[in-house]
C-alpha cells in the first residue's frame, strides 16, 4: 500500500509518494489555489496517477494556518479572561525591540477590546483559589457570549497552569450553551506559566481554529469522495504528525506545518549516512533556513513570534528551532547609499523571478549570478525545459558591476560569496553560538538552491561533510513520509530540585502522559519522553534536561542536576556547581510510532554514465576551462567524484570545488568531503 | 598601512562585528541571575578599538547606553597604560567621575591583545540589582544626596589579573552588597562574554588578516557616518530650538528643571546644544552622558542600523560641564537616567518642522512605571523582590494613532514582568494591570494610553515610590494635538479607604497595602476636530475615550449608549467651537 505526503507551499503544492510494492517514488507538484486548498490537494493526487484507494496512508502539510493569521482571516473571535487583566493581551510585555525606532509597532491582538470579558475569579500562583468562579459569573458570561454571536471563544485565567479548574468548569458551560462554538482553553493549549504569551497562543488558536478545523474537515470529505480510505495525518511544527480530530482541536501547533519536514527528512538521511548530528539547510527563492539535528533529534524551540519579534504574534507551541535569512535564488544584489554591495532580503521569488528566467525580472539574483559563474547552466535548467537567459543575466550583472569598478564575473562572485556568508551567519546562529562545534557535523542541503552553494558554506564553517539527498527540491514532502507521530505538553511546577517531593512530580507526569494518551493514535505503541526545565536559582532562562521515569522514581537529583552542569557548561561557556538549581516546567513529548516506508534505493541507469563540461568559475582568477558536468540520475552508488565539478538534477545543480569530492550513498545521497579551506 | 579591501571581505565583516556583540548580549541574557538584565535588559555589550572608539553594540536593550562607553576604556587606558593590560585581564569600574551613572551600572571589560598588541576590548556595562548603599532594584532614588550614600564606587580595578581572581577585592564586594548571589553571578556573566568576544575576534582577525579587518572597521565608520549624514542633509540648513521642563529634582521641589535644546543644522552635520539646560542639582538627577543627544540622533538618522562610532562622527554634541547632564563627581547620580527621555523628547520637538512626516508627538517619558517591593518572607525568611517596568502611551504619528503602554525612548527590548512570574516567586497580588480611558492626547491621530497597575503586598515590606515628574509638561501634542498625560504613583493602607499620592523610596509598609502604578498616554498629533467621527466612535466602542471626552476633546456627539454618530450635532458642535477658538 502506498504512503503519500502532500505539502501545501506558497507557490506549488509538492506531493512525494512511496508503493513499497513495486519500490518506486512518485513526485507531483501542481499550482497550489489559495482560493480553494483541497481542490489543489486532490487535484495533485490525481496528477500523481496514484489511485486514492490504494494509499494506506497520507501526510499533509499546510501553510493553512500561518495564513489565516499572517493576513487575519480568522474567526470573530471572543475572549475571557481573569478580571483585571482585561487588557494583559494588547499591552504583551511592553518592550520595543527596535529600539531607535520612532514609528515602532506593536503586535495587534486578534481579539477586539470589546470582545474580552473579565471574569469574576482568581486563582493563585500555588492553584489556592482565591475568589471561585461562581454559577451566577458564569451565566452571565455565557449570555453575553451568547449575544455577541461568536464563532469562537478563548479562554485564558492567571493561574490556569497551576490549576485549569475554573477553565475547565467555564469551557464546560460554553459547549453547551454555544453549540457549534470553537472553544480553546488555555490550559489546553499551553499549560505554562507567562499570561502574554499564553494568551496569545490560545487567542491564535482560538482565532484560526473555525477555519483551519472546517479545512481538515473538509479534506477528510474531499479524500474520501475520491476513494481514500486510508489513515489522513496533520504535520505539526513540532516535526511530527497528528490525527486529523487534534489538528482541528490544537491547529496552533500547525504554524509551521511545512518547512519542518525538510528538517525530518534531514535528520533520517544523517543518521542513516551515519551523521546523527547534522544541520539541515534548506535554501529556496527567498529566504535559506539552518537549523540544528543533534544526535538525531530535531532541536525544538518553546515557540516563535509570527512575523518576527518586534512586531509578530508570540506562539509558544513547540516548533523546530529554525533560523532563517532573507537570501534566497531570486534575492537581490544592489548597492545601498554609500555604494556598498548588498544582497537581499529582497526578493524576485517567482514572478517576476531572476533576470535569466525571461519573465520580466530586471534586477540581479543570485541566480544570475550562478548562471554568469557558470554553476547553472542556461541550457539545463529543469531538465532543460526553461531555457536560461544568460546574455541578459551577465548584462545585468555588469551594470551593477560597472558601479563597482568590477567585471561582470567578479561581481557574480562577490554577490555569491555575500550571499554564502549571510547564510553562514544563519548556520553560525543554530550550532557555533548554542555551543555546538560545526566540525562535528554535517551540513544537509536541500532547496532548488542548496546544493549549490552548500559546499562553499561548509567551507566557511569548518564543516567537513555535505550531504546532497534525493529530491532535495522536494525535501519536505519527503519528511512527511518518514515523520512520526508526536505530541508535545509542558506543566509550570516551581520547586528546588534539592528540596521537590518526587512522589509529586511522578503524580504530575503520570497525570501528563495518560493526557498525552487521549490524543495519540495509538496508546500502547507510545513511548513518553520527559524533560524538566532547569537553572540556576535566581536565573529567568532554563535548559531543557532530559529525564528518565527511573530517575524521577528513584528521586535521582544528583544525576539530574549533573546533567544540567553539563548542559550549562557546554552552552554556555561556565558552570555553578555551589548554586541551588530549580525545577520552572515539566515537558513531555509522547512519541507514538507509524509504519514509516523504508524508501527505495535509487535506480541506476547503469548505460548512461552522461557528462558534458562547460566552464566554471570558482574561486580562481580564470574558470575552470573544461568543468565536468555529471547527471545525477545517472551515477550510481559508490561513484567517486572529484572536484571541480557539477552534477545536475532536474531541479537543483551541486557544485564541487576543488578539493571537493563526491562519493555515492547507498541511498543515492551525494556525499562531498568538502576540501581544505582557503 | 594601506590595505586594499574586497567588497565581499567588507560586507562579511561587516555582519560579522554586530553578530559579536549580539551574541556576548544573548550569553549574557540567558545566565543571568538579575532581572533588570533578563527582563529589563538594562545592559549592553560592545566592542570598542584601542582608544574606545565603538566597534560595534548589541542591539536592543537599553537604549541610552548607545553612549559614554567610550570614556570608560579612555580611561582605563589612561590609568593602566597601553601596555598595561595582560590577556585574561578582567576589569571592574563605575566610578562616577567618569561613567557618570548610577553605581549600578557596572561596567566589566577585557582587552583584545593580539600578536602582542593592544587592539582594542570587549565591554559589558550592566545593572546590578544591588551595589550597597540605598541602590536596591532600579538603583536609588533621586534622593540621594551624595555618591556615598548609593553605595560601592569602584574606580578601574582587576578583579582577575592574568585570570587569577582578585580574592581581596571580590571580598570586599561580596561583603558590601545585598543579593551578592546574583551580582556576583553577573560578574561571572559578564566575564563569559567579554571572553567569548575576544575569542571571536581572535577567530576574525586569523581568518582575514589583522589589517583588513583594522582596515574594514574604518571604512565601516566612514560608511556609517556617510549614511547619517545623508539623512541631515535632507534636513534645510537653520538653527531648531525647543524646550520643556521636569518638575523637579525630589529635593528641590519648587525649582523645576530646565530643559533647552538648540538643534544646528549644516550641509549634513547637526550640531546639538544643551547649554540651556539646568545646572547640577542638588538631588540625584543629575549625569555626565552623551546619552539624549546619541539617542535622538540615532533615532532620526538611522534607527534600524547598527551602532558603531561613525553613527556619530557627523554630530557635535555641546553640553558644558557642570550642567545637569555633564555633572561633576561628587554630584549625586543615583537617577542619572531619569530625565534622558525628557532630554531626548526636546530635542526631537526641535527638528519637528524639520521632519514633520517622521516625528511623533511626546511619549510619556518616563522610565517606568516601575514596581519595586522588597524584603524578607516573614514566614521563610527569604528575601524577594518585585521589579517591573510598565510602559506608557506613545505619541500619535503622521500615519496613526500612538502605540499605548509602551517603555520609553531609552529603552529598547524592555520587558514588564508577567503578573503569573511576579505573584509565583514573591507575596503580592497583582489585581490588575489595564488600559487607563481618556490618557491618551487628543488628535486627529491619538496619542497612546498609559496603564494603571495595580499591586497588594500579602506580606509587610518596602515599597520604593517615587513620584514621576511630568506634571509641569505633561506629553506635548504637535500640530494642535492635546497632550497626554497623567502618571502618578498612589498608595491605600489596610484600613484606610482612599488611594493617596505617594513619593518615597523604601517606604515600609504593612501586609495588604494596595499600590496604584499609573503611566502617562502620549501626546495628540494634530487637530483632534480633524479625527473621522467613526475613529472617534471605534474608541469609545473599545473603551479607549468616554462619550464624555468624544465630545469634549473630538467634538464628536454620540446616541445615548455611544453607538452611533450624531452627525448634525457634531458638524454643529466642532464648527461651534472652532469659531469659538478663532475667536
Amino acid at each position: 500500500m502506498t504512503v503519500l505526503a502532500v505539502d501545501i507551499g506558497g507557490t506549488f503544492t509538492d506531493l512525494m509518494a512511496y508503493d513499497p510494492g513495486d519500490n518506486r517514488i512518485v513526485q507531483a507538484k501542481s499550482l497550489t489555489t489559495p482560493d480553494d486548498l483541497v481542490r489543489g490537494v486532490l487535484d495533485c493526487v490525481d496528477k500523481s496517477g496514484i489511485p486514492a484507494a490504494r494509499v494506506a496512508s497520507l501526510i499533509h502539510g499546510s501553510t493553512i494556518a500561518i495564513n489565516t493569521l499572517i493576513e487575519r482571516k480568522g474567526a470573530k473571535a471572543a475572549l475571557v479572561v481573569t478580571e483585571g487583566t482585561r487588557d494583559v493581551y494588547a499591552i504583551g510585555r511592553g518592550n520595543r525591540p527596535e529600539a531607535y525606532n520612532l514609528l515602532f509597532r506593536r503586535a495587534r491582538p486578534l481579539v477586539a477590546r470589546r470582545d474580552t470579558f473579565e471574569a469574576h475569579e482568581r486563582m493563585m500562583a500555588g492553584g489556592e483559589v482565591r475568589t471561585p468562579l461562581d454559577d451566577a459569573e458564569i451565566a452571565r458570561l455565557t449570555e453575553a457570549l451568547t449575544r455577541g454571536g461568536f464563532e469562537s471563544v478563548a479562554v485564558c485565567f492567571l493561574h490556569a497552569y497551576a490549576n485549569p479548574e475554573h477553565e475547565q468548569k467555564l469551557g464546560a458551560a460554553l459547549n453547551q450553551a454555544l453549540p457549534g462554538c470553537y472553544v480553546s482553553l488555555s490550559h489546553e493549549i499551553m499549560r505554562e506559566y507567562r499570561e502574554y504569551e499564553r494568551t496569545s497562543t490560545t487567542a491564535v488558536n482560538a482565532y484560526i481554529g473555525p477555519r483551519v478545523g472546517g479545512y481538515v474537515r473538509n479534506l477528510e470529505t474531499g479524500l474520501a469522495g475520491v476513494g481514500f480510505a486510508g489513515e489522513l495525518s496533520i504535520m505539526q511544527s513540532n516535526g511530527g504528525v497528528m490525527a486529523p480530530s487534534v489538528a482541528v482541536r490544537r491547529p496552533v501547533t500547525m504554524m509551521e506545518s511545512g518547512p519542518v519536514g525538510g528538517i525530518i527528512a534531514a535528520a533520517e538521511v544523517g543518521r542513516r549516512l551515519g551523521h546523527p548530528n547534522a544541520i539541515s539547510f534548506d535554501m529556496g527563492g527567498t529566504t535559506a533556513k539552518a537549523s540544528l539535528i543533534g544526535d538525531g533529534q530535531v532541536t525544538m524551540a518553546e515557540g516563535y513570534y509570527v512575523g518576527g519579534y518586534a512586531s509578530g504574534d508570540p506562539v509558544m507551541a513547540p516548533v523546530a528551532d529554525i533560523v532563517e535569512v532573507g537570501a534566497g535564488g531570486g534575492s537581490i544584489a544592489w548597492l545601498d547609499e554609500v555604494g556598498a554591495l548588498k544582497v537581499g532580503p529582497h526578493s524576485a521569488g517567482a514572478d517576476p523571478g531572476p533576470i535569466a528566467y525571461r519573465l520580466g525580472g530586471a534586477e540581479p539574483t543570485i541566480t544570475d549570478a550562478n548562471v554568469v559563474l557558470g554553476r547553472i547552466g542556461a541550457d539545463d535548467f529543469l531538465g532543460g525545459e526553461m531555457k536560461l537567459d544568460a546574455e541578459s543575466a551577465r548584462a545585468g550583472i555588469a551594470r551593477l558591476g560597472d558601479k563597482l569598478h568590477m567585471s561582470a564575473e567578479e561581481t557574480a562572485r562577490a554577490i555569491v560569496s555575500i550571499a554564502i556568508a549571510k547564510m553562514s551567519l544563519a548556520v553560525r546562529q543554530v550550532s557555533v553560538e548554542r555551543g555546538f562545534d560545526p566540525r562535528e557535523f554535517a551540513l544537509v542541503a536541500s532547496g532548488g538552491a542548496g546544493p549549490l552553494h552548500a559546499s562553499a558554506i561548509a567551507r566557511e564553517l569548518h564543516v567537513p561533510t555535505v550531504i546532497i539527498p534525493c529530491f532535495p527540491a522536494h525535501f519536505s514532502a519527503l519528511g512527511m513520509l518518514i515523520a512520526e507521530e508526536r505530541h508535545d505538553f509542558v506543566r509550570t511546577y516551581l520547586a528546588r530540585l534539592g528540596e521537590v517531593d518526587f512522589a509529586t512530580i511522578g503524580m504530575i507526569c503520570e497525570e501528563m502522559i495518560a493526557e498525552a494518551g487521549l490524543v495519540v493514535r495509538k496508546e500502547a505503541a507510545a513511548v513518553p519522553q520527559l524533560s524538566f526545565d532547569l537553572r540556576y536559582v535566581g536565573q529567568e532562562f532554563s535548559l531543557p534536561v532530559p529525564v528518565s521515569q527511573e530517575q524521577i522514581a528513584a528521586a535521582d537529583r544528583g544525576a539530574i542536576r549533573a546533567e544540567f552542569d553539563r548542559l550549562h557548561e557546554q552552552r554556555y561557556a561556565h558552570r555553578a556547581d555551589d548554586e541551588e538549581v530549580e525545577i520552572i516546567n515539566i515537558r513531555l513529548s509522547m512519541l507514538g510510532s507509524r509504519a514509516l516506508p523504508s524508501l527505495p534505493k535509487p535506480e541506476a541507469d547503469q548505460g548512461a554514465h552522461h557528462y558534458s563540461a562547460r566552464p566554471v568559475l570558482f574561486d580562481g582568477e580564470a574558470p575552470v576551462a573544461n568543468c565536468p558536468v555529471y547527471r545525477r540520475d545517472a551515477l550510481t552508488p559508490g561513484a567517486d567524484i572529484a572536484g571541480p565539478a557539477l552534477i545536475q538534477e532536474y531541479a537543483s545543480t551541486a557544485v564541487l570545488f576543488p578539493g571537493d569530492r563526491c562519493r555515492l550513498g547507498d541511498g543515492g545521497e551525494l556525499v562531498i568531503t568538502v576540501g581544505a579551506t582557503r | 598601512m594601506m590595505v586594499k579591501l574586497d567588497p565581499v571581505t567588507l560586507e562579511v565583516i561587516r555582519n560579522a562585528l554586530p553578530a559579536v556583540a549580539n551574541e556576548m548580549a544573548a550569553d549574557l541574557q540567558r545566565t543571568s541571575y538579575n532581572m533588570m538584565i533578563y527582563e529589563v535588559r538594562d545592559f549592553c555589550t560592545a566592542l570598542t578599538d584601542a582608544e574606545g572608539r565603538l566597534i560595534s553594540q548589541n542591539v536592543g536593550g537599553v537604549s541610552h547606553f548607545v553612549a559614554d562607553i567610550g570614556v570608560v576604556i579612555e580611561d582605563g587606558v589612561a590609568k593602566y597604560g597601553r601596555d598595561g593590560f595582560s590577556p585574561d585581564d578582567v576589569i571592574i569600574t563605575n566610578h562616577q567621575r567618569v561613567a557618570g551613572q548610577h553605581l549600578n551600572n557596572i561596567v566589566i571589560y577585557m582587552p583584545f591583545i593580539y600578536e602582542g598588541d593592544l587592539l582594542g576590548f570587549a565591554v559589558t556595562r550592566a545593572h546590578w540589582i544591588d551595589v550597597g548603599g540605598m541602590s536596591t532594584g532600579f538603583g536609588a532614588g533621586p534622593t540621594v544626596t551624595d555618591p556615598w550614600l548609593e553605595g560601592l564606587q569602584i574606580d578601574q580595578l582587576r578583579i582577575y589579573e592574568g585570570g587569577r581572581l582578585n580574592e581581596t577585592l571580590h571580598q570586599i564586594i561580596k561583603d558590601n552588597i545585598r543579593y551578592p548571589e546574583s551580582s556576583l553571578g553577573d560578574l561571572r556573566s559578564q566575564a563569559a562574554a567579554c571572553k567569548l568576544a575576544i575569542r571571536r575576534m581572535q577567530e576574525l582577525m586569523d581568518r582575514y588578516g589583522r589589517e583588513t579587518v583594522l582596515a574594514s572597521i574604518d571604512t565601516i565608520f566612514r560608511e556609517t557616518e556617510q549614511k547619517c549624514r545623508n539623512v541631515v542633509s535632507t534636513i534645510a540648513d537653520g538653527v531648531y530650538a525647543a524646550e520643556s521642563v521636569y518638575d523637579d529634582d525630589s529635593v528641590d521641589i519648587d525649582q523645576p528643571i530646565e530643559i533647552k535644546v538648540k538643534v544646528t543644522v549644516e550641509k549634513g552635520h547637526m550640531t546639538i546644544d544643551l547649554s540651556g539646560c539646568s545646572t547640577e542639582r542638588r538631588g540625584a538627577v543629575n549625569a555626565r552622558t552623551l546619552a539624549g543627544a546619541r539617542v535622538a540622533y540615532k533615532a532620526l538618522t538611522a534607527p534600524q542600523e547598527p551602532v558603531n562610532e561613525g553613527s556619530f562622527t557627523a554630530l557635535d554634541i555641546v553640553i558644558p560641564e557642570g550642567n545637569v547632564m555633564m555633572a561633576r563627581y561628587p554630584a549625586p547620580m543615583s537617577s542619572w537616567s531619569l530625565i534622558v527621555p525628557t532630554v531626548v523628547d526636546t530635542i526631537i520637538k526641535a527638528l519637528s518642522p524639520a521632519m514633520p512626516h517622521v516625528i511623533p508627538a511626546a511619549h510619556h517619558g518616563l522610565l517606568g512605571g516601575s514596581i519595586v517591593f522588597f524584603g524578607n518572607h516573614p514566614e521563610t525568611g527569604k528575601s524577594f523582590i518585585v521589579q517591573s517596568i510598565e510602559g506608557g502611551g506613545w505619541g500619535g504619528r503622521p500615519m496613526e494613532d500612538g502605540e499605548s503602554g509602551s517603555v520609553s525612548v531609552c529603552q529598547g527590548d524592555v520587558r514588564n514582568a508577567p503578573i503569573e512570574k511576579i505573584e509565583m516567586q514573591n507575596p503580592v497580588l497583582v489585581e490588575s494591570r489595564g488600559f487607563r480611558t481618556d490618557s491618551g492626547g487628543a488628535g486627529k491621530n491619538r496619542g497612546g494610553l498609559g496603564l494603571d497597575v495595580r499591586v497588594q503586598n500579602l506580606v509587610p515590606g518596602k515599597w520604593n515610590l517615587s513620584r514621576p515628574k511630568r506634571v509641569k509638561t505633561p506629553p506635548w501634542g504637535l500640530w494642535g494635538g492635546k497632550p497626554g498625560g497623567g502618571a502618578n504613583f498612589l498608595l491605600c493602607l489596610p484600613g484606610e479607604n482612599d488611594f493617596k499620592v505617594v513619593d518615597s523610596v523604601m517606604r515600609p509598609v504593612p501586609a495588604e497595602t494596595r499600590v496604584i502604578v499609573r503611566t502617562g498616554g502620549g501626546g495628540g498629533w494634530g487637530d483632534p476636530f480633524e479625527r473621522a467621527p467613526e475613529r472617534v466612535l471605534s474608541d469609545v466602542r473599545e473603551g479607549l475615550v468616554t462619550v464624555e471626552a468624544a465630545e469634549r476633546e473630538y467634538g464628536v456627539v454620540l446616541d445615548a449608549p455611544g453607538t452611533g454618530i450624531d452627525r448634525a450635532r457634531t458638524e454643529e458642535l466642532r464648527r461651534k467651537r472652532r469659531e469659538g477658538e478663532a475667536a
